[in-house]
């Protein structure tokens, strides 16, 4: 129990403390914003954006890309063959912008999101390749940032911020939203520091070449913007992270808690792929190894910590332990605790980066939902075991209803 | 790969330089201190008296250190325990360098580590908030020479301990590179001060101040506070957490409890009076601080209020003028060895006042500021060295504990015969004892035999089962409250006495057979 209890404040601790990197001193927090960009345009952009049963936010997308206040860009729309409703919706919006959209059909038999980004990846003709989804609120600026970014740093890959926005719709959404904030925020500059990089699903931008290259995106990873970046960062491309609350790209939450299952069991079950698959051996010192291995297995410490830790206590406090032994339970609750109040700090701060009113309900939802949102990941983490163990290894979608699009964003 | 970094902090100073002078801060501030802690080591085992509650918090270690808990007898929460377990912790410093001490005087070797730590974190503390390296230096050479703090310093005293994790608090809440954990392990410094000795708590606000400024126009402020609330909260709670997890939080019929002892501490335990009040026992706690000096109380008190204007010094001005405040408060408890926790923040704020007075004097006229300097230079050279050389004098030279050197060595080798017997002692010499090899369980704190139900019991024959009592001043001072001891003193024949008639240790057999 001692042995335990050690072990999990441990990685409890490890895992805040990379949590809070942005936030360690007030260099590191200047250094995780975008460079304002110097007004030059020199690249030129193939944004990709995979649509599946998307028709009830695809146009509004589209129309904000098209906003966007870089000169040089073309959008690559991909639709299933099976999918009329989202393919009528993408030949309309084409058609308003001709030279601008390009609309690719794509015919693999078993349609998933890294298979419709190679169907699209030959017809891109941009220096550098950009992936969207098909709800994501995109600032007409983002391009010029990303342009700037690119050659003021010279990086093959560069990693903007996303957010998800509707933090008021349910309970979890707002632990939802506070994750996204972290992770973009602080977590994944840590990483790009490293060396070692689970890229984001979209807002991410790479060098067509080097893309190219690396042969595109794994057709059969549940986690492909895992895979991709854990392949680029072991073949030693330059990987940069850039985060302004500006600019950044906003989506939805899952808009159930059914929905958010089965996207987080999609990514925990990718993650034990990307881990299976081993191309981060390859990385080149035994430190990005190891960050390696520790940040794909992580999610299931986290869920498995999250979980245990709280029976634990509960068996401190209610079984007649040592009294030594019972405070040592009680080690992991500290990083623990901490973490919830850097959350409440957090969404604070989330709250004012957004200009969005927190009310004292919603620190009380944070507080209150900890455990239980802890409870759901760690049931995701089960089902990707499971089903990875039983070799079930299809695409679960989330679906998308637009609850992102009613905040007032100014353009 | 990396991270856009924008603002790439551009040094002034060159690293080479700035090594340099880290380098001369790290050797002036140890040279002074080892001064000093030979200063306080010289003579430590002679000078000031043991003190009963030396006795107690060693024998306290001594518990902890053996695996008979937090205490001998039963802890009730009269005090956090994190001290005692730390001077646990150090207690293998005087068995190796000087086995043969009797247990107080080898105890004090023990502090001396604390007090270098003190000592260097006065400097620390005094640079950090912006004082150049000369008057850092007056600040500790102020703080170490005065007579109360040989005094005191050498001391086995819960707050020394407390003041050096405050002091720690105080440093890291001011780091210069306003590091988030920097923030968090000031929290855990504050929480682990407060857990040495409960009182320190007084001088929280002083440090969260440090951290307010510190943070000032910067970007993180409110993880800085979340950083440094996590670490104070959450090392602190494992104190009520360790009185929850025994049952013991509330109050209750058979058994201690944690909030009953602070009910005790803080509504109940009779107060000194005020200080003001001519007789009172504040009063004349005042008067022996200021017979040994009453140098850095008075400017130490003048410079907290008048620090306050000074942004620099304000966090250790308000540290020193909320202890001020606290002391003076009318009827409550002012126990002596509070002053131990006021003399770092007093001599920096001397220093600090002094030191933007110097700053104020307008340069250019370079002689008429050496006009002003000088004299008054020469003037409070010559007004303080005269005190305090007698002062530090009698600390260096007087020993006032040889009587309780000899009765340990008496219980040691001349009384035999009595081991398994039940002896009766004061708080100091109770770990000589026990070193000597009488049963722990049968060497008694004088007042638990009639103040603890626990100890009572051991002795089913009363007063009769005790074989000898040790008498010393501290046993003879308040006779009246504790009737056993007051028969057994009375019902017993001296057979060994040490040291003069006013500090006379006698050692007494008791006579079983008298009528009490």
């Amino acid at each position: 129990m001692v042995f335990v209890s050690v072990i999990l404040s441990a990685f409890a601790a490890v895992t805040l403390w990379w949590t809070m990197h942005a936030w360690r001193t007030p260099e590191t927090l200047a250094a995780t914003r975008f460079a304002p960009p110097d007004g030059e345009q020199h690249l030129t952009f193939s944004l990709l954006v995979p649509a599946r049963h998307e028709q009830a936010v695809l146009e509004h997308t589209v129309q904000r890309l098209l906003r966007s206040t870089h000169e040089a860009f073309e959008i690559i729309i991909i639709v299933g063959h099976d999918d009329p409703a989202t393919a009528e919706v993408a030949d309309r919006v084409a058609a308003t912008a001709p030279g601008r959209i390009l609309v690719v059909t794509d015919h693999n038999l078993v349609k998933n999101k890294p298979r419709a980004l190679n169907t699209a990846l030959p017809y891109a003709r941009g220096d550098v390749v950009g992936v969207f989804d098909a709800e994501d609120q995109v600032h007409p600026e983002l391009l010029e940032h990303v342009d700037h970014a690119f050659r003021a740093t010279g990086a093959d890959v560069v990693q903007g911020g996303v957010q998800l926005i509707n933090f008021h719709s349910s309970w979890y959404s707002l632990h939802n939203c506070l994750e996204y904030f972290f992770w973009f925020r602080s977590r994944l500059h840590l990483h790009a520091k490293k060396g070692f990089i689970p890229l984001g699903g979209n807002t991410v931008f790479v060098r067509t070449d080097v893309l190219r290259r690396a042969n595109g995106w794994d057709g059969t990873c549940l986690a492909e913007d895992c895979d991709l970046g854990v392949r680029l960062s072991s073949r030693g491309s330059k990987v940069v992270v850039a985060y302004d609350s500006t600019i950044v790209t906003r989506e939805e939450t899952p808009h159930s808690l059914h929905g958010l299952l089965k996207q987080r069991t999609r990514w925990h079950q990718g993650f034990l792929q990307v881990l299976r698959k081993g191309e981060w051996r390859r990385l080149p010192t035994l430190r990005q190894r190891l960050l390696a291995r520790y940040t794909l297995a992580g999610p299931f410490l986290q869920a498995f910590s999250g979980v245990v830790i709280p029976v634990g206590v509960a068996i401190a406090l209610w079984a007649n332990l040592p009294v030594l032994v019972a405070l040592f339970t009680f080690l992991p609750v500290l990083p623990m605790a901490a973490t919830l109040l850097f959350q409440v700090i957090g969404l604070r701060d989330f709250g004012k980066e957004y200009d969005l009113r927190i009310r004292w309900h919603h620190y009380a939802r944070l507080v209150l939902g900890a455990f239980p949102y802890a409870l759901v990941l760690a049931t995701a983490a089960l089902r990707a075991v499971w089903r990875e163990y039983t070799g079930r290894r299809n695409w679960e979608l989330t679906s998308h209803v637009g609850a992102h699009l009613n905040e007032a964003v100014p353009a | 790969m990396t991270a856009i970094e924008l603002a790439r902090p551009i040094s002034v100073v060159p690293a080479a330089a700035h090594d340099v002078r880290a380098r001369r801060d790290l050797f002036l501030a140890l040279g002074l201190t080892a001064v000093i802690v030979t200063l306080l080591a010289w003579n430590i085992t002679g000078f000031p008296s043991a003190s009963d509650d030396e006795g107690t918090y060693l024998a306290q270690a001594w518990a902890v250190q053996h695996g008979r808990g937090l205490a001998h007898y039963t802890y009730w929460y009269d005090h956090p325990p994190l001290a005692w377990i730390q001077l646990a912790g150090l207690s293998w410093i005087p068995a190796a360098l000087a086995p043969g001490l009797t247990a107080v005087a080898a105890g004090r070797i023990a502090m001396l580590p604390v007090q270098a730590v003190g000592l260097l974190l006065v400097y620390l503390v005094s640079r950090r908030v912006g004082m150049p390296r000369w008057a850092a230096s007056l600040a500790l050479i102020t703080y170490g020479l005065s007579p109360l703090y040989l005094t005191m310093g050498r001391q086995i005293y819960l707050d020394s301990f407390a003041v050096v994790w405050m002091l720690g608090a105080l440093a890291l809440a001011l780091s210069p590179r306003k590091h988030l954990w920097h923030f968090a392990a000031a929290g855990g410094a504050a929480a682990v001060a407060v857990l040495s000795k409960e009182t320190i708590a007084v001088v929280l606000p002083a440090v969260l101040l440090a951290l307010w400024q510190n943070a000032a126009r910067s970007s993180t402020r409110p993880w800085a506070f979340g950083a440094f609330v996590s670490g104070l909260v959450l090392v602190g709670c494992f104190y009520p957490l360790y009185a929850v997890l025994r049952g013991e939080l509330f109050p209750g019929a058979g058994h201690v409890s944690l909030i009953g002892a602070w009910q005790f501490q803080l509504g109940s335990r009779s107060g000194s009076g005020s200080v003001f009040a001519s007789g009172s026992g504040a009063s004349s706690l005042l008067h022996s601080w200021l017979y040994y000096d009453a140098v850095i109380l008075i400017a130490g008190a003048v410079a907290s209020f008048a620090g306050l204007v000074l942004r620099q010094v304000r966090p250790v001005a308000l540290a020193g003028a909320i202890l001020v405040l606290v002391a003076l408060r009318p009827g409550g408890y002012l126990p002596a060895m509070y002053v131990v926790q006021v003399l770092p923040f007093f001599a920096i704020a001397i220093a600090g006042v002094i030191a933007a007075v110097v700053a104020a004097l307008p340069p250019v006229h370079v002689r008429w500021r050496w006009a002003v300097l000088a004299p008054a230079v020469l003037l409070t050279v010559a007004v303080i060295a005269p005190r305090w050389y007698v002062g530090d004098r009698r600390a260096l030279g007087t020993n006032d504990n040889a009587p309780y050197a000899q009765a340990a060595a008496y219980l040691n080798e001349q009384l035999p015969g009595s081991r398994g017997g039940t002896v009766v002692v004061d708080d100091v010499l109770w770990l000589d004892c026990v070193d000597a090899g009488y049963p722990p369980d049968k060497v008694l704190w004088f007042y638990k035999v009639d103040l603890d139900s626990a100890v009572a019991g051991r002795l089913p024959g009363g007063w009769r089962d005790v074989d000898y009592i040790v008498s010393t001043p501290a046993m003879r001072q308040d006779p009246n409250s504790l009737p056993t001891v007051r028969t057994l003193l009375t019902n017993s024949t001296v057979i060994a006495s040490f040291g003069p008639q006013d500090g006379r240790i006698e050692i007494r057999r008791v006579d079983k057979g008298a009528t009490a």
